[in-house]
């Protein structure tokens, strides 16, 4: 893992033959965002790690709105209204999709309070059986 | 109760949940366009056909239009060809190319060879105007409404079947 975050930039240069912008910090931004965005051509990729030609033309405007002083999350969302959430490889929170965001918890509360039950049922059983066994007990004696 | 009861429920649940988003999922259309129901993107472009003039979408303003995105690198766009040229035939709509990143004179032989089914051809050499469309690929095409707003969009190709299916409906529905 370490690893292949190490190579990324390497890697992001080997398939970008663009040269890095002057400015570090724009660079900076440019690579992040560049990260982020999903290849839709390619699916499985950012747009960072393939020479596909859709990876190119989204390479391209991120660097020139970058340059041209948009935000990050102008970015974004310029592409969001082009391609959809698709494009985010990090899905923003939405009313659409916050069940998705909440299942895992819910699955875990939901999970627990069922233990918690099994194990009192479990308890009550084991408390009436011995309350027999004792009863039995009792009445065996006189 | 049946101590199964609540785990077959949650099962069963389950079964319908994934039947019905494997029946709503239309093959290739892995990706929505997010223009669908947005006012179609304007441009001004060159035109393939006629050096030195552009294309300009206003143009379409009040008619049905197609919007095709072609190459001439692009196979499944020599596969729908065909269709395009019935499509034109029949005269319902007109119909518009993008020719995405392409070569002029690759984009002219093409024309000159299998047929022309364009009413003018822009060109978007650089991919500028398809970005703003939201295209990924080609072919990819829109289906615009004379409101100018996009009703529809194929990822991959039109063929006789999407036509009838798809498109066919919302131009003759919206004229009853």
């Amino acid at each position: 893992m370490v690893v292949t975050l190490l190579l990324m930039p390497i890697l992001a240069m080997a398939i970008d033959p663009a040269p890095p912008l002057p400015d570090p910090v724009q660079q900076a931004r440019y690579t992040g965002l560049i990260h982020e965005l999903r290849c839709l051509q390619c699916q499985g990729e950012t747009v960072a790690d393939t020479p596909a030609l859709f990876a190119v033309d989204i390479r391209r405007q991120v660097r020139e709105m970058v340059v041209a002083g948009s935000s990050d999350k102008e970015v974004r969302q310029y592409m969001v209204d082009r391609y959809g959430q698709i494009i985010l490889l990090r899905p923003q929170w939405s009313l659409a999709n916050s069940w998705l965001w909440l299942a895992p918890g819910l699955f875990l509360v939901g999970g627990i309070l069922i233990a918690w039950r099994v194990l009192r049922q479990r308890r009550e059983l084991l408390a009436t059986d011995l309350a027999d066994v004792e009863s039995d007990d009792e009445r065996g004696r006189s | 109760m049946n101590k199964f009861a609540l785990p077959l429920v949650a099962f069963a649940l389950l079964v319908v949940m994934f039947g019905v988003a494997l029946k709503r999922a239309p093959d290739k259309q892995f990706v929505k366009s997010a223009l669908i129901g947005k006012t179609a993107p304007q441009f001004v472009l060159p035109d393939l056909l006629h050096d030195g003039k552009t294309v300009d979408s206003h143009a379409f303003a009040g008619r049905w239009t197609v919007v095709n995105v072609w190459g001439t690198w692009c196979g499944e766009c020599r596969a729908e060809h065909a269709t395009l040229l019935q499509i034109k035939q029949e005269g319902k709509v007109a119909m518009v190319g993008l020719n995405y990143k392409d070569e002029d004179a690759a984009a002219r032989d093409w024309l000159s060879q299998l047929g022309n089914p364009y009413e003018v051809i822009a060109v978007d050499r650089e991919g500028r105007a398809a970005i703003d469309w939201g295209v990924y690929g080609a072919p990819e095409t829109f289906l615009v409404n004379p409101a100018g707003t996009i009703v529809h969009k194929v990822v991959g190709q039109v063929t006789a079947e999407n036509w009838r299916a798809q498109f066919l409906p919302l131009i003759e529905g919206a004229a009853k």
